[in-house]
């Protein structure tokens, strides 16, 4: 019972960190309709900028963040701006085959670079941990969770209060019309992809802190997870994101307790085929983005 | 005749139908063959003929390369069909890939049946994974059926790698090929350049045979507008499963033959997701929805990836994704439909077709 | 000529969640007759026709087309029991030309062609039929509204149909190609053709039906000859509202 007491715990905090990752994703799937296959290179990415700073400056990744935000809004907006904004009238594979092309250079860039090594962040406190009863909480990833979470409510408030916000909601809703209204549509779809690729870098950044990362699996594995998780949630849902992520991480890391790795696996993509003929709308999903195809 | 157009007598006329005999189709049909309508075909027939005399005149290892080809060719074709011309842009061909490789061996292996025997059956078993997953799959539409199909392709993995007894599993499964134990003698390279290419010869000519027929229609009609085909009569389930057979068999056939010439192989590297992105890239570089597409960017994609891989080594991916970004931004429509286009408008500008899906 | 009607519809009935967008909708329209059906916006009428060619499945009631019970089949299903539609706002397949648009109706209705090139030379003659022979080689968004009705149409005739649903053919034309239409509406009816028609224009329907069907908030509100329909006082209040029949009444 202790076993699945530490491992519900674990996946709640780790799903915390994995609804940051998804939450960018899921949030350019529903205002762009684009699926962006390099979701997790740009995850990476963060990662890379993070354990740079850490390893020439010294820098604790919990400060690098503002850095890493940066550098990745900038290159997810120069990305989407002059690179996704060309083909965004075309048939969807066109687009998918592009953030695919797109990941296959950053990637590699990155292997380049750095090597294909492992690679993480060692901080002074992510190996201590956090006590309750028999449940063992490390602080790094109750840190990581945590600021996961705040982020991702800062990011609700963006969009709902803002005016920036809400017109990004707007375009999203009917690009034709938003424009009509004065709404620059090629800077709002950027930003938004910037704001995307920023929390992405953000969660690898974390993701650097409580765990190792590579130029190779790492990427594949965040941009599925991400794609999972919008679709539980609901695309554009940054709610459904959350609930989505904690209940992926609690998902895999019970179901990694009791069942074999490979089948978790595939589990977690018959639970996704259900969900997409059941209901493609997701757990939470606003019917406004289901039509989205 | 009217400024509105004819009577009603005409009109009855016409609504009444035209049928004939088979044989008054077949005889209309032969009297109608021009050279116009029949280059084509010619011209298929003296590629093929030509690419089996090139044979003699290369090494073993060129015919290695060309075999890939071929195979990549066959496989462009069959997506296009499900992809290109009905729209439903599967993201799990690999599956079939897969599937056809693993029954054939498995056959071959366990059971020691000739791999002309096995091959059919990887066909069959094919079509019943295309049915089985097709008719819930097909009701999604855009990105859900693109990310379904993945997730049937990586259940499909899953399951073979869990049926060790079977498969063998996560150790692979090695086909006898020489001696007595084996069911067939291994083709050799010869062997598999002319096999490969009258598969990719066969696909061309199902691919061309579907585009002009009435189901190539009904196709490209579901594609455009589903429920406008739906309504005139056209069985758009039924449509969109066949087509999706079709794709899968033609990939199950390939499969097949490619883990016949493997030999030895694992999980992982017949159900390999850049089989499935590769057959994508090749088609929409090349031009969906067209028979000439697939047949362009297979072949010119295979021949750059392979140059790419033996002579720039370590960058041979990064060109090769920045290549993939070049393409879908210059030529969105595939390269062939471009040329296409600018001879029928006398207009060739690269830049005003980079302007063409922009926001 | 059979006496049994060629529509034949009975207590049809479609919900959306709480609100019932038709309800126990009961009429009957016999071959070679033109039925027109009006009533205010939200009235229910394109729901009307989406439910008897199978867009959408009914909540209740039944549908029987020639003696056949067509209730909730597929909209191929029924298509081929000889019935075709036009959509009110026109879907063209866009990446073909008008000829093929028309061709794949006779390719794929009822009676279909054998080949595709006889479906090529019967889209001619509808072409013509219509008044867009001209056209034949364009690409369907080049056209003007009123040729794009008339592609509409076409493709509709192609499926070689005895029951043919018009929905709002007329919107949006001048009074020269509204009299076009007419004429090409009575030309249909002369070949054999059953029509059921919904129109918002009055002038259209009093030229072109036999009956006048009137829907209002879901349900018939009456049914009858073009001149007592629309002259009856029900249907006045429910275009123009209570107060001004009262007004014009007083």
């Amino acid at each position: 019972m202790s076993q699945f007491l530490q491992a519900a715990a674990y996946g709640l905090v780790q799903g915390g960190l994995l609804a940051l990752v998804a939450v960018g994703f899921s949030l350019v799937w529903g205002i762009l309709n684009v699926i962006n296959l390099s979701h997790g290179a740009l995850a990476v990415t963060g990662a890379y900028v993070a354990w740079l700073l850490n390893t020439r400056f010294g820098l604790d990744p919990f400060l690098a963040i503002p850095v890493v935000a940066v550098c990745l809004f900038a290159l997810g907006y120069a990305i989407q701006r002059w690179l996704i904004n060309l083909v965004i009238n075309a048939p969807i594979f066109l687009t998918l085959l592009l953030t695919f092309g797109l990941s296959l250079v950053i990637l590699n860039v990155l292997q380049l670079a750095f090597t294909a090594d492992d690679r993480s962040v060692e901080t002074a406190y992510a190996s201590q941990s956090f006590v309750i009863g028999t449940v063992n909480i490390p602080y790094g990833r109750l840190a990581a969770c945590l600021l996961a979470v705040a982020i991702t409510a800062v990011l609700v408030v963006m969009m709902t209060r803002t005016r920036i916000g809400r017109a990004i909601g707007a375009t999203g809703m009917d690009r034709g019309a938003a424009r009509l209204m004065g709404i620059r549509a090629r800077h709002i779809y950027a930003l938004t992809f910037g704001i995307a690729a920023a929390l992405a870098g953000i969660a690898g950044a974390m993701i650097a802190t409580v765990g190792s990362f590579n130029p190779t699996t790492t990427p594949t594995q965040l941009t599925f997870d991400a794609f999972v998780i919008s679709v539980l949630g609901g695309l554009g849902n940054m709610y459904g994101a959350l609930v989505g992520g904690l209940v992926l991480g609690v998902a895999e890391s019970v179901g990694g307790l009791l069942l074999t790795g490979t089948w978790v696996n595939a589990i977690a993509m018959a639970v996704l085929i259900f969900t997409l003929i059941v209901k493609p709308s997701g757990l939470l999903g606003k019917a406004q983005y289901s039509g989205r195809v | 005749m009217s400024v509105a157009g004819a009577t009603s007598e005409e009109l009855a006329r016409v609504l009444h139908g035209r049928s004939r005999t088979r044989r008054e189709l077949l005889r209309e049909w032969i009297r109608s063959r021009t050279i116009a309508n029949t280059w084509p075909l010619l011209l298929g027939a003296a590629g093929f003929l030509a690419m089996v005399g090139l044979q003699q005149a290369i090494e073993p290892g060129t015919q290695r390369l060309l075999a890939s080809v071929f195979m990549f060719i066959a496989l462009a074709q069959a997506w296009n069909i499900i992809g290109g011309y009905t729209g439903y842009a599967s993201f799990g061909q690999v599956a079939f890939f897969g599937l056809g490789a693993y029954t054939a061996a498995v056959l071959m292996t366990n059971y020691n049946v000739s791999f002309w025997i096995a091959m059919p059956a990887a066909i069959l078993v094919g079509i019943v994974f295309a049915v089985v997953i097709g008719v819930p799959l097909l009701r999604l539409r855009g990105h859900y059926f693109a990310i379904a199909t993945l997730g049937a392709a990586e259940g499909a993995k899953e399951i073979v790698n869990n049926l060790t007894g079977l498969t063998g599993g996560g150790s692979g499964i090695t086909i006898p090929t020489f001696g007595t134990n084996s069911p067939t003698p291994y083709l050799g390279k010869p062997g598999f350049y002319l096999a490969f290419l009258i598969v990719a010869a066969a696909s061309i000519a199902i691919a061309a045979a579907l585009a002009r027929s009435r189901f190539g229609y009904a196709m490209i009609a579901v594609h455009q507008d589903e429920d406008a085909a739906g309504s005139v009569g056209i069985n758009t389930t039924w449509v969109k499963v066949v087509a999706f057979a079709a794709s899968g068999a033609i990939v199950a056939c390939v499969g097949a033959f490619y883990g016949f010439q493997q030999i030895e192989f694992y999980p992982q590297d017949v159900f390999d997701s850049s089989f499935t992105v590769l057959m994508v890239i090749m088609v929409v570089i090349g031009g969906s929805g067209t028979v000439a597409g697939p047949l362009v960017g297979a072949v010119g994609l295979e021949l750059l990836s392979q140059f790419l891989r033996v002579n720039l080594g370590a960058y041979n991916q990064l060109i090769f994704g920045a290549i993939i970004v070049a393409v879908v931004v210059f030529f969105p429509q595939g390269v062939v439909n471009f040329f296409r286009d600018a001879w029928q408008t006398r207009h060739l500008s690269i830049l005003d077709n980079v302007r063409r899906y922009r926001l | 000529m059979t006496s049994a009607p060629i529509l034949d519809v009975r207590n049809l009935s479609k919900r959306f969640g709480g609100l019932w967008a038709l309800r126990d909708v009961t009429f009957s329209v016999s071959e070679g007759q033109i039925l027109g059906i009006i009533g205010p916006n939200g009235a229910g009428k394109s729901t009307l026709i989406n439910l008897i060619t199978g867009q959408l499945r009914p909540t209740g009631g039944s549908v029987m087309i020639d003696g056949k019970d067509v209730t909730g089949l597929r909209p191929w299903a029924i298509a081929h029991s000889k019935v075709a539609r036009t959509f009110q706002i026109v879907k063209p397949f866009r990446g073909l030309t008008v000829r093929e648009n028309v061709a794949i109706g006779a390719m794929h209705g009822n009676d279909p062609d054998p080949t595709v090139q006889d479906a090529l030379a019967t889209a001619d003659e509808l072409l013509a039929v219509v008044g867009i022979a001209g056209h034949a080689d364009a690409a369907p968004s080049q056209l003007s509204i009123a040729d794009a009705r008339r592609l509409e149409l076409a493709k509709a005739l192609a499926c070689r149909a005895r029951l043919l649903f018009l929905d709002e053919v007329m919107a949006g034309l001048r009074h020269q190609e509204i009299d076009a239409a007419v004429e090409l509406i009575h030309r249909l009816r002369g070949a054999g053709i059953t029509i059921v028609a919904v129109e918002h224009v009055m002038k259209a329907i009093i030229s072109i039906s036999d009956q006048v069907l009137v829907l209002h908030q879901g349900s018939i509100l009456t049914m009858g000859r073009p001149r007592e329909v629309l002259s009856d006082r029900r249907v006045i209040e429910a275009y123009l509202g209570h107060r001004y029949v009262q007004r014009r009444s007083s």
